[in-house]
């Protein structure tokens, strides 16, 4: 396929080709993510199970405690984090996470247009998103 | 943003990794907010201390930054722990009180008072219109509406990073075009109870989302009360401050608050009609010494009942200056525990399963965070139950 791309607007700088995997639901990472395993624990959500290790995590945006930033520093150390993350409306929790945890990160992107094993191709620095590969086509 | 010459050199990590990573956090924030430029501060306040609420997460983190040898540029205070130093560290786990501790042992390394509590506007009073980087938000409504000093309603780790750098992005309530009032709400009666004032709080908090009200007919409120709205206000919506000034009347919204309205969240606010409670629970937020007097004074000759917790939870600052009253509670078998609250403690722990309170901001709470029923009632009525 001729390879879709996305402008969004950097907030963490990075690059890295990874599979995405999508969300339709905002996460909360305190609570939400466990973070001895990173896999979401919040039973209602569609990605309850999922772990992010190493993907392209594509949601609209964060909510709940600003705990939740340290979360996604924890993972990082222990090479559970997402790769990447992409948003639709950056918010202080993951801002801040992102930040912390060094994981590059795009916002403003319409992260509909993503789909979950989509390869990815994530340019942080210039805030593009690259749709590389889906599989079926 | 525009950053002066030390402070790109701080963003470019001349000064480390500590420093580069808390100035990372203050410019995306600033410019995610569409801040121009960071202004110093006077004060820091600092929430996710509790290791109930924090768990391991932000151990490494906070470990990482100790570490490194980076210290706080400006005073900065320290929200509750999961502890007060005797009563709740001799009945809950050892292990917990061992992983709080390390979690104080960073803060402190770092340079953060161990005050330990919402109330930091009592330990020191913020001066007028100056600008502060407060997290935990009953103190935020508190500090923007009753000292009127200026913050921002900051989360744990961007109000960590403003007290490492010392400052914070000029964006939302640092604005004075940001500090006025968007809707006039009038109530049809004065409140009299103080559990009306936290059921105000609650009910505006969902009409409002961000919008500052300024409230008419408040007149007779202590700021004992206001604390109460505000807390309330903070916890149902995302209400920095109040105006308690006239306004203009051209002011966009207007919202009339009737008799029945409070009355019915004030209900919403008790899960189940509990009649024996596990836990009695007066302080959230923490109680002012004026508080504390009231209480030592409605207690009379009674005991707290058998098979009752009774707690009145304070900062130890205000503990030590209250040592009247908090003798009168402690002998009619009631606990004054400082540094920590019901909310961010092991409630379940100990066995307890329904809280009664006055505090509208635990009510909204407890049921998740506590896993707790919770029976909302004025403080007069908490100790009509905790006693006989």
């Amino acid at each position: 396929m001729q390879p879709i791309i996305l402008q969004g607007r950097k907030i963490v700088e990075g690059y890295c080709k990874a599979e995405a995997l999508v969300s339709t639901k905002p996460i909360s990472f305190l609570g939400g993510v466990d973070p001895a395993d990173g896999k979401i624990i919040d039973s209602n959500h569609d990605l309850f199970g999922l772990c992010s290790k190493d993907k392209v995590l594509c949601f609209p945006h964060g909510h709940g405690s600003t705990v939740g930033s340290y979360v996604l520093y924890s993972l990082s150390r222990k090479g559970l984090a997402p790769k990447a993350i992409v948003n639709q409306t950056a918010d202080p929790v993951v801002v801040v996470g992102a930040i912390i945890a060094n994981i590059p990160m795009i916002d403003r992107i319409d992260i509909e247009l993503i789909k979950t094993g989509d390869l990815l191709e994530v340019d942080a620095e210039k805030g593009l998103v690259r749709i590389l590969a889906r599989r079926g086509s | 943003m525009h950053l002066t010459k030390e402070e790109e050199r701080i963003y470019d990590g001349e000064f480390g990794w500590a420093n580069q990573t808390c100035m990372r956090i203050l410019v995306r924030l600033g410019e995610l907010f569409g801040a121009a430029k960071l202004i110093p501060i006077s004060s820091a306040h600092v929430s996710g201390v509790s290791y109930k609420t924090l768990g391991d997460a932000p151990s490494d983190f906070l470990e990482t930054l100790a570490s490194s040898g980076t210290k706080t540029k400006v005073k900065t205070t320290l929200n509750p722990q999961s502890f007060d130093a005797s009563y709740l560290r001799k009945k809950l786990p050892h292990e917990l009180f061992e992983k709080q501790s390390n979690v104080m042992k960073y803060f402190q390394k770092m340079g953060f008072e161990p005050s330990l509590t919402c109330t930091p506007y009592y330990l020191e009073r913020p001066k007028k219109n100056s600008h502060l980087a407060w997290a935990e938000s009953s103190a935020v409504v508190y500090a923007n509406s009753i000292e009127e000093a200026w913050t921002n309603r900051e989360g744990g780790p961007s109000a960590l990073a403003a007290a490492v750098i010392g400052k914070t992005p000029n964006y939302g309530i640092h604005q004075i075009e940001n500090r006025q009032p968007s809707a006039v709400v009038k109530l049809e009666k004065p409140l009299l109870k103080d559990l009306e004032f936290g059921a105000l709080g609650i009910l505006l908090g969902k009409i409002l989302g961000e919008q500052i009200p300024a409230i008419r007919g408040l007149g007779n409120a202590s700021a004992d009360d206001l604390k109460q709205l505000g807390a309330a206000l903070a916890s149902s919506g995302m209400v920095n401050m109040l105006c308690f000034k006239p306004v203009k009347s051209d002011v966009a919204e207007k919202i009339t608050v009737e008799a029945k309205d409070i009355k019915r969240t004030i209900e919403t606010l008790t899960t189940a009609q509990i009649a024996k409670p596990d836990l009695v629970f007066l302080g959230c937020p923490h109680c002012s010494l004026n508080e504390l007097r009231q209480i030592a004074s409605l207690i009379g000759n009674r005991k707290v009942r058998n098979g009752m917790e009774f707690w009145v939870c304070t900062s130890c600052y205000v503990k030590n200056k209250a040592k009247k009253y908090v003798e009168k509670i402690e002998n009619c078998g009631g606990h004054v525990l400082t540094d920590t609250c019901a909310v961010v403690t092991w409630t379940d722990k100990l066995g307890i399963k329904s809280v009664m309170t006055n505090s509208a901001k635990t009510a909204h709470y407890a049921p998740t965070l506590n896993k707790v029923e919770t029976v909302f009632a004025s403080s007069v009525d908490c100790l009509n139950t905790a006693l006989q």
